[in-house]
């Protein structure tokens, strides 16, 4: 048994001919795809498109604007809010990129097993994911409640844990991982999700090789079904990465930002300077450099990720 | 066979992340209004805040010269997307506005736009006292239509001061003998929930009219000329009082990680004994009491002589009306008729303030009472937030005082803050 990586030479070229016999008969015509195009144009290439000449202006939301040149990302790399709201967002990303893919797998490899309830679990496990983020962090503001007979303080106490007791939102060096959990808790069921269509799509018979071969579990894990997880986790870094780089509405329903300044991320500060402050001209220029970044971001993940792909 | 199967999976991870991009697009505004006025002539599209509803809803009904379409969200809602209208020419003929400067909603904001029609000519105008002009007026001209003032001070539990054998404190050191009681008593003095934002500022707004405008009421115009600053000013006293309350344990545990409802429902039930906390949201206190006239009001004294205790009494939010409105003289008619002295009345009464112009047929809330020699001997201030000339100071206040709370700041760190950020171009 061997696992190649994805496209060998040859592979490209080997049924040029009946792919494209197929690709007459079955591709629609290019033109089905023109209403939808027509629509996503409409509301969201074009105001996204012109929303960028904004980010080159003074303008406030109301009233006349006028162009300031370049002025908007020079404030950018001067302010001090946003370098630490950049901050928290990487470590925020990291963190959750880390974890949720972390515990998604392990739910998914569990879930996997031939377990009895493992329908019922795959429900329980997705089901954060259909509730509304905002109503997420309003529950979770219950659970880290810092009132010592409450949410996890109230568990901790239970089980004569009391020291670890935390104010869990309300301290600035621990609320950025609070809301990390948070997010974790929500998301870790879609990756799971995603990990799961990926390990279906592995074939038995392949670890059965592996398994006459002699391998055990751990190898069969390790030289199996983590190559062959490849493109699941390619999806699930990315979307995690994506999601974490635009977190906003746990940190905005949670916290707000605060306390001070202490979970402020990239996206609450611009919806802050537009809506709050009524600079909409700076806060154009940071959804302009937050937009860039997370393209650049994710190209730079499929390029690393997609060449450690396997075919079979 | 692989080589297929592998490919559909990819097309349905690729698609599986497609509906996640478009299950994270943001949820809608939730807001909600209707259809009111049993008159005929125009209608008038309204939107309002939610603590306007309830006044609104009974003034609306009355007027019958127009018929209104109407819509209330609450304030954050409002701020996003009545400005998206503003911006776009396309806002309602009556809308909230904040009276004075310091918000994106603010008068003078809105106003230096020329998106607010001058209501100065409207008889009612005549009656803004002199101290509350400043709120109602940009230029000598008034774009704001509101009912009166709302305080702040102390919500107490009268419940809980009986049983620890304590009276509302006239003095600054008379509030710390009461708070030691307290304490003693087993009961927290003061509840703060600062993980609300808005809560942060309003044990500074209660203590800097006496630390503050008592002793320099040009303090304001002394700001915005530059020549002082809030590290030069009382405002230095109250942050440190604000703090001794703190290290005294005089605050609930863990005030950054406790909310306004939290601490709404503390003094409600009698485990913590006050509040500092704005008039209008009496309302919240009452409903979550056993009973709700266990609870009442003290002037929170910032000044440890009773005659140099000042209050703050800011202007309630209010109306404008759109400058580029086509039923521009019906929506100030309909502002002329807010402004009858009845009407103010009616209004003040629902949202619980002291109505713009007392006389024989307001009726205020009791609890109101102690605080009204205040306003009529020119004791009381409107909140600092209404004279800051950009919307960023307010929220920088938030910040440095949770800060503060968190032990991630100084005193001298903090004003530099607020100092740097009022100096801000708006």
């Amino acid at each position: 048994m061997t696992l190649t990586s994805r496209r060998p030479a040859g592979t490209a070229t080997a049924r040029p001919a009946a792919r494209a016999r197929r690709a007459g008969f079955l591709t629609p015509p290019w033109w089905f795809v023109a209403p939808a195009l027509l629509v996503y144009a409409a509301i969201v290439l074009y105001p996204s498109v012109s929303g960028i000449v904004y980010a080159f202006t003074d303008w406030s939301g109301i009233g006349d604007k006028s162009f300031n040149g370049l002025a908007n990302f020079q404030h950018l790399l001067s302010d001090d809010q946003a370098r630490s709201a950049l901050l928290h967002t990487l470590l925020l990303t990291v963190t959750i990129v880390i974890v949720q893919n972390g515990v998604g797998l392990l739910l998914a490899l569990g879930v996997n097993a031939r377990i009895k309830s493992r329908t019922v679990l795959r429900v329980v496990f997705f089901a954060p994911v259909v509730v509304s983020p905002v109503m997420i962090a309003f529950l979770w503001k219950y659970v880290y409640n810092p009132d010592p007979k409450a949410g996890i303080n109230g568990i901790l106490g239970m089980l004569g844990l009391s020291d670890l007791r935390q104010d869990w939102l309300g301290n600035p060096s621990l609320v950025v991982w609070s809301i990390a959990g948070m997010v974790v808790w929500q998301y870790a069921g879609y990756s799971m999700v995603i990990f799961l269509a990926g390990l279906e799509g592995i074939p038995a018979e392949l670890r059965e090789a592996a398994m006459i071969d002699g391998a055990g579990r751990f190898q069969q894990f390790r030289y199996v079904t983590w190559p062959l997880l490849a493109p699941s986790l390619t999806i699930n870094v990315m979307l995690s990465t994506i999601g974490g780089l635009k977190l906003f509405d746990q940190v905005y329903a949670a916290t707000g930002g605060g306390p001070g300044y202490s979970s402020e991320t990239l996206s609450t500060v611009l919806y802050k300077q537009a809506f709050v402050f009524g600079k909409y001209g700076y806060s154009t220029a940071i959804a302009l450099v937050l937009a860039l970044f997370v393209a650049a971001v994710s190209l730079v993940q499929i390029y690393y990720l997609r060449g450690r792909e396997v075919g079979v | 066979m692989t080589l297929r199967f592998e490919r559909n999976r990819r097309e349905f991870l690729r698609a599986a992340g497609g509906l996640a991009a478009v299950a994270a697009l943001p949820v809608s505004l939730a807001a909600c209004g209707g259809s009111s006025g049993g008159g005929g002539g125009k209608t008038l599209r309204l939107v309002g805040v939610a603590d306007q509803q309830k006044a609104l809803d009974e003034l609306t009904k009355l007027y019958t010269q127009a018929k209104f379409s109407t819509s209330y969200a609450p304030t954050d809602q409002v701020q996003t997307s009545l400005r998206t209208q503003l911006g776009a020419g396309n806002a309602p003929d009556v809308h909230v506005v904040y009276p004075g400067n310091g918000s994106a909603m603010s008068m003078a904001q809105i106003a230096q736009a020329g998106l607010l029609a001058d209501l100065s000519g409207q008889s009612w105008t005549q009656s803004i006292p002199a101290n509350f002009k400043s709120a109602f007026q940009l230029q000598g001209k008034t774009f704001i239509y509101s009912a009166g003032s709302s305080v702040i001070g102390a919500i107490y539990n009268k419940k809980v001061f009986a049983d620890a054998k304590v009276e509302p404190p006239k003095t600054w050191s008379e509030l710390l003998q009461v708070c030691d009681k307290l304490k003693k008593a087993g009961k927290i003095p003061i509840a703060l929930g600062a993980q609300t934002p808005w809560v942060t500022q309003l044990i500074s707004y209660a203590l800097v009219p006496s630390t503050v405008y008592a002793k320099n009421p040009q303090f304001d115009s002394q700001m915005q000329a530059g020549s002082t600053s809030f590290a030069q000013s009382g405002w230095r006293d109250a942050f440190n009082m604000y703090l001794q309350l703190q290290q005294r344990g005089f605050f609930n545990d863990n005030p950054n990680g406790t909310t306004y409802e939290q601490q709404t429902s503390m003094v409600a039930t009698g485990k913590a004994a006050m509040a500092v906390q704005v008039s209008a949201v009496l309302p919240d206190f009452r409903k979550a009491a056993t009973n709700a006239d266990d609870l009442a009001m003290f002037p929170f004294p910032g000044a440890d002589t009773a005659a140099n205790v000042w209050i703050p009494a800011g202007v309630v939010v209010g109306l404008g009306v759109s400058a580029r409105s086509r039923n521009a003289d019906a929506a100030k008619a309909f502002i002329e008729f807010l402004g009858r002295p009845e009407n103010i009345n009616r209004w003040a009464e629902a949202v619980a303030c002291v109505p713009l112009k007392r006389d024989a047929n307001s009726k205020i809330d009791p609890v109101l009472n102690p605080f009204l020699p205040f306003i009529d001997d020119n004791k009381a201030v409107p909140f600092m937030d209404q004279a800051w000339p950009n919307a960023e100071v307010q929220p920088t206040h938030f910040a440095v005082v949770q800060e503060l709370l968190g032990g991630k700041t100084t005193v001298d760190k903090a004003l530099a803050k607020m100092d740097e950020t009022y100096r801000k171009k708006s």
